[in-house]
């Protein structure tokens, strides 16, 4: 692992973005990066932006009409609002992870197998079992639901919900996983289990995590930003945002003065 | 006094009262002072005026509707009435004539011994009118004298109005009520007097439908079968038309919420619309104009046999684009209330839109679907005017779309017009088959608003 | 971390420290998935392509109807005329003069031998087969010109008559090869003209189809409507203040919800059938009349009423009672007062659908005997009347081109009616539709 943390491994990158809705500027020129080693929180008061800007990475903003995206944002150097990017595909590989537990009402099995399946990357029904397996067990779920992968996924607790998720969202290899306040429905508890399966994930996928919670934030990613009003005010090292922020709103914001 | 003249008589009566009482009630507050009255002038007025009216108003509607067997009473001990023939149907006849006569609605006479019954008619007429008239206005004015008499300044008139509104407004809810009963009541009463003629069991099970041969003295036995209309039924409302109303309504539906820009939307789902408020009489006029000939022709060139120009495909397909708004809308409501991040989930694991609708959407909003399709079969089967120009007379249990098939509600409209003697088994199968497709489509309807109810709580 | 693991899909054991990717990153640029990605697009494609056919299918059948409605019966709003020589002087016409200056001409006329002095002279002029190619409407237009111009009667007049049947649909291009010849001689002589068959708005049916006209059963029609409507709405929107504002949540009111549900969702033969059992059998009232269809309709047309009002009162914000409530209205006050004239737009929008859903119900009316032929106009709600899509039925029974015109021009009459209907319920919607 040593070996990695001098490889640039810069996975996405965003330069210049701005998110506009009909007129209104929901983002105003962020620039950022995402790497395979660290994690990084976008952290902020509510309306800040930060979930939108989530949304331009694996364009998820093209659902809602009248957005529009202006600046560079690229995965692996390629623009992902390019001609040439195709969206299913851009989606397959930037994964991502709802605020509120979002499963299919189907089985807890074809919920994960629904990506594979989708982008054919399971080769008969063995492999598919493989790919549902090892999702669920990365995920932290197996062993909760190995012996009822046929019930509904609607049946499960909200935590053991979101983790069905996440493993959902691993299950077609992604490369990057945005998650979205991820833990914002789930009790402490369930909190802590994702929290732990997010350090299990870093390092094999780039993780984009936005977050209300100061401490999840200090306890999960590495690297920090804080957005405010659409802009992003400052980025860095987590270490360094939570102890000694350079800007005044960010130090009013963590220490609870705002948000 | 004619009976307009009284009704017009006792509302003036109201009128005044409400005048008198209002003015009086003024003329007491300006003495009392406002805090002190509990009611509005206007209030006592009301007050006053519902009590003149209202209880001549309903001693009126008894009396329009005992009079006429007090004058029939007395026209009957008239000298005239002795030479009447026993055999009641002339008899019958002629004294409608003469009260026709005598009420103004018949100018001459069919028969000349009615014009001597005319007189008497006319004075009975004349005695009763005004004695209910004269009753009339004597309550009006008790009625109004009474309540007169209460307005004082503790008085509580708008209580005693806003109760009575409240009776009002309860009485008309219960009128459906009352509807209900009344359907389920007919049904069930001329049912039984079918059913003591024909057994129950023969009639849900039998293959045979001949009901023009039981009137014809041929007995019932066999006669009605009424499977052959069951199938039918089942054949244009169920299987026809859902085959075209179920893909075309689902796929209009996830075009027009998933596709079409905002602007297409809007145009067209109000044009789609436009197909539910065609009458049913106008789409079967098309069907058996239209449709029917080009499908007969059309089978005769593939050589179909027994195509008829009366085919159940004909009124099947017609019915299936009649249906087509309501099981759009259906759908159109169920996709709708799939939450949105049902449908984000799956664009963002890279799934194109017609992946999230087919494989997410439309399953999740399955149950609302089928509930709407119940209904919209429910609708089919008990629709009538589509089938009775287009789809034929000749109960035939068959599988060939091409021929002519009945239906249920064809055969009730068969038998309970033209000439029909309220008796007969004829006439009181119509009720018979009436009962089932209530019964039926009620079942359908419970079993539909059950599912979609179900499901929408699942999402919220 | 664990950055080696990466390189090694299926490697490693699950729940281990070192965690691994499930599986390495696909390769999404390998010709496979770009071929499966394209045979992905190819369905998105073909599924929104179904998609639009399914609404372009639909709405293409409505057109087809429109069209075919309007291309049948927009003839049937014009008549082909004959112009016809009379020569009233030898004609032996049974009429004293001087009654014609008085108001009784047209009495007096309607006695005199007019149609056997119409076939004659249409014999003479044009052959034996003329009194055949004269509409029996001819009597009305002859008549008619003798009381504007009385002094015709002691010459030879022109007078322009409507044609029979035959040389109508013949001239309209659907004939018999005889009454095409027929219409070729008429059109040679210079006799045949197109008009406008205003006879068709004002008279009622008939048995010929140039003498029918819709007016007897439009008149039916509005009797019907007005009942029903004087019935239903007072009665439904009583219900619904009472349901929504008034009712006390225990088993009679869920049994009047029930009641109203289940009513909106019986087929409407079933209402005919009640309006046959009790209005008719049990309490005599007349058949046929449009006080009972109207009655009829009104029980059908109550639950719409009902639950469009309900959803209209609902709309109406709690804040707008509690102030009227604050300010120390009573119950009855705050709901007449405030309530009902806000919810009114969308109380009558829903009445309006429900009225326009009555006019073009059938089935129901066929129950309670209104299939009777009635030739003239009902005078009031107990006559004898037809209605629009009643008159349609029947004379959709009648065999022959001139009624399948007239059958559609009438379904035209009544599709106007109903979407000049419609249309304003979607301007009130539009126009009061408030967002609270």
């Amino acid at each position: 692992m040593a070996d990695m943390q001098h490889i640039p491994n810069v996975k996405m990158s965003a330069q210049g973005v701005n998110v506009l809705y009909g007129e209104k500027q929901a983002i105003r020129d962020v620039s950022i990066e995402v790497d395979l080693e660290n994690v990084t929180a976008l952290i902020g008061p509510s309306g800040c932006g930060k979930s939108t800007f989530l949304r331009t990475l694996n364009r998820m903003n093209d659902t809602v009409s009248g957005a529009r995206v202006e600046g560079r944002i690229t995965l692996d150097g390629d623009d992902i609002y390019g001609a040439d990017m195709d969206v299913v595909q851009l989606r397959a590989r930037v994964g991502m992870v709802f605020q509120k537990p979002n499963p299919f009402p189907k089985s807890i099995y074809e919920n994960v197998a629904y990506g594979p399946r989708i982008h054919g990357l399971a080769h008969g029904k063995a492999d598919l079992d493989e790919i549902v397996e090892k999702s669920l067990r990365r995920a932290g779920l197996w062993d909760e639901v190995k012996d009822r992968l046929h019930e509904s996924g609607t049946a499960l607790s909200g935590g053991q919900q979101q983790r069905l998720c996440i493993g959902r969202a691993i299950a077609v290899e992604p490369e990057v996983i945005l998650m979205d306040e991820p833990c914002s429905a789930l009790d402490p508890i369930a909190t802590a289990r994702i929290e732990e399966l997010i350090l299990d994930l870093r390092g094999n996928y780039a993780i984009v995590i936005v977050t209300h919670n100061m401490q999840q934030a200090a306890r999960v990613s590495q690297h920090t930003a804080f957005f405010h009003l659409g802009r992003l005010v400052e980025q860095g090292p987590t270490t360094e945002i939570f102890t000694n922020p350079r800007e005044e709103r960010t130090k009013d914001y963590i220490t609870g003065r705002y948000g | 006094m004619s009976g307009t003249m009284t009704l017009f008589v006792v509302v003036a009566l109201g009128a005044i009262g409400w005048i008198v009482a209002r003015a009086r009630a003024t003329r007491m507050q300006a003495e009392a002072g406002r805090l002190a009255t509990n009611s509005l002038p206007s209030q006592h007025g009301w007050y006053v005026a519902l009590w003149t009216a209202l209880p001549a108003l309903v001693f009126l509607a008894v009396w329009a509707n005992v009079t006429p067997a007090l004058v029939l009473d007395s026209v009957l001990q008239a000298p005239a009435a002795q030479a009447l023939p026993a055999d009641g149907f002339t008899r019958s006849a002629i004294l409608g004539e003469a009260r026709a006569i005598a009420s103004g609605a018949q100018a001459a006479a069919f028969n000349p011994q009615s014009m001597t019954l005319v007189e008497p008619f006319r004075d009975a007429a004349r005695h009763y009118g005004g004695m209910g008239a004269l009753l009339a206005v004597i309550l009006a004015f008790a009625g109004g004298a009474y309540a007169l008499s209460r307005v004082r300044p503790a008085f509580t008139a708008r209580r005693r109005i806003e109760k009575l509104v409240m009776w009002l407004l309860l009485g008309a809810s219960l009128i459906a009520i009352v509807t209900t009963a009344g359907i389920v009541g007919s049904l069930l009463f001329e049912s039984m007097r079918f059913f003591s003629m024909v057994n129950p069991l023969d009639f849900l099970t039998g293959l045979k439908w001949s009901p023009q041969s039981a009137a014809m003295g041929y007995g019932n036995e066999d006669a009605f079968g009424a499977v052959p209309l069951f199938w039918g039924t089942i054949f244009i409302g169920a299987i026809i038309a859902m085959v075209v109303a179920i893909p075309l309504g689902l796929m209009s539906a996830v075009y027009l919420t998933q596709y079409a820009r905002p602007q297409v939307r809007k145009w067209m789902k109000p044009t789609l619309e436009v197909l539910a408020g065609v009458p049913t009489v106008v789409y079967g006029y098309f069907a058996a104009l239209t449709v029917a000939p080009a499908l007969r022709s059309f089978a005769a060139a593939v050589g179909i046999p027994g195509a008829s120009s009366e085919s159940a495909l004909a009124a099947g397909l017609v019915m299936g684009v009649m249906i087509i708004p309501f099981v759009s809308s259906m759908a159109d409501d169920s996709i709708a209330a799939v939450p949105q991040a049902m449908r984000d989930g799956s664009l963002a694991m890279g799934a194109t839109t017609s992946e999230t609708i087919r494989r997410v959407l439309i399953p999740a909003a399955l149950p609302g679907v089928v509930g709407g399709v119940l209904l919209a079969v429910s609708r089919a089967i008990g629709e009538t005017m589509i089938v009775v120009m287009a789809a034929g007379l000749a109960a035939n249990l068959t599988l060939n779309p091409f021929a002519s098939v009945t239906t249920v509600t064809t055969q009730m409209v068969q038998l309970l017009t033209g000439d029909q003697e309220f008796d007969s088994a004829k006439t009181l199968a119509a009720f018979a088959l009436g009962l089932v497709l209530f019964v039926v489509t009620l079942l359908l309807n419970i079993v539909a608003l059950r599912v979609v109810k179900k499901y929408r709580e699942a999402y919220e | 971390m664990t950055g080696q693991a990466a390189l090694t899909p299926h490697g490693a054991t699950p729940g281990a420290a070192p965690a691994p990717r499930i599986a390495a990153p696909t390769d999404w640029r390998g010709e496979a998935m770009r071929r499966r990605i394209a045979r992905r697009y190819a369905a998105e494609r073909r599924f929104r392509l179904m998609g639009l056919a399914a609404v372009l299918l639909s709405a293409g059948f409505l057109a087809f109807l429109l069209v075919t409605m309007v291309g049948n019966g927009a003839r049937g709003f014009t008549r082909t005329q004959i112009a016809l020589p009379i020569d009233f002087q030898r004609s032996a016409i049974l009429i004293d003069p001087a009654l014609l200056t008085g108001g009784n001409a047209e009495q007096a006329l309607a006695g005199a031998n007019l149609p056997a002095v119409i076939d004659k002279a249409a014999e003479t002029a044009f052959g034996e087969n003329g009194a055949r190619m004269i509409s029996p409407a001819a009597q009305t237009a002859v008549r008619k010109a003798i009381i504007a111009d009385p002094a015709i009667l002691t010459g030879t007049a022109t007078i322009t008559v409507p044609a029979s049947e035959g040389i109508d649909v013949a001239a309209k291009g659907q004939g018999s090869a005889a009454n095409e010849a027929a219409v070729a001689r008429l059109q040679q002589a210079g006799a045949l003209s197109t008009g406008l068959n205003l006879r068709f708005l004002t008279a009622s049916d008939g048995t010929d189809p140039t003498l029918v006209g819709i007016w007897g059963a439009l008149k039916g029609s509005l009797l019907t409507m007005a009942v029903t409507l004087a019935l239903s709405f007072p009665v439904g929107v009583f219900a619904a203040l009472y349901l929504e504002e008034y009712a006390p949540r225990n088993r009679w009111t869920d049994l009047i919800e029930v009641s109203i549900n289940n009513l909106a969702a019986v087929p409407s033969i079933i209402f005919g059938l009640l309006g046959l059992a009790i209005f008719l059998n049990l309490m005599h009232l007349p058949r046929s009349a449009p006080l009972v269809g109207g009655m009829t309709l009104a029980l059908m047309t109550m639950p719409v009423i009902v639950i469009a009002g309900r959803n209209a009162i609902k709309a109406v914000p709690p804040s707008i009672r509690d102030a009227a409530l604050g300010i120390g209205a009573s119950p009855v006050q705050v709901v007449f007062h405030h309530v009902l004239p806000l919810a009114l737009p969308g109380i009558l929008t829903g009445t309006i659908i429900g009225m326009a859903r009555a006019l073009g119900e059938t089935a129901p009316l066929l129950m309670i005997g209104m299939r009777a032929f009635v030739a003239s106009p009902p005078h009031g709600v107990m006559d004898p009347a037809s209605v629009l899509p009643v008159q349609i039925f029947l004379w959709s029974d009648e065999v022959g081109h001139g009624f399948i015109e007239k059958t559609s021009a009438a379904i035209i009459v009544l599709l106007a009616f109903l979407l000049t209907m419609n249309s304003i319920a979607i301007y009130l919607r539009n126009k009061f539709e408030k967002k609270w």
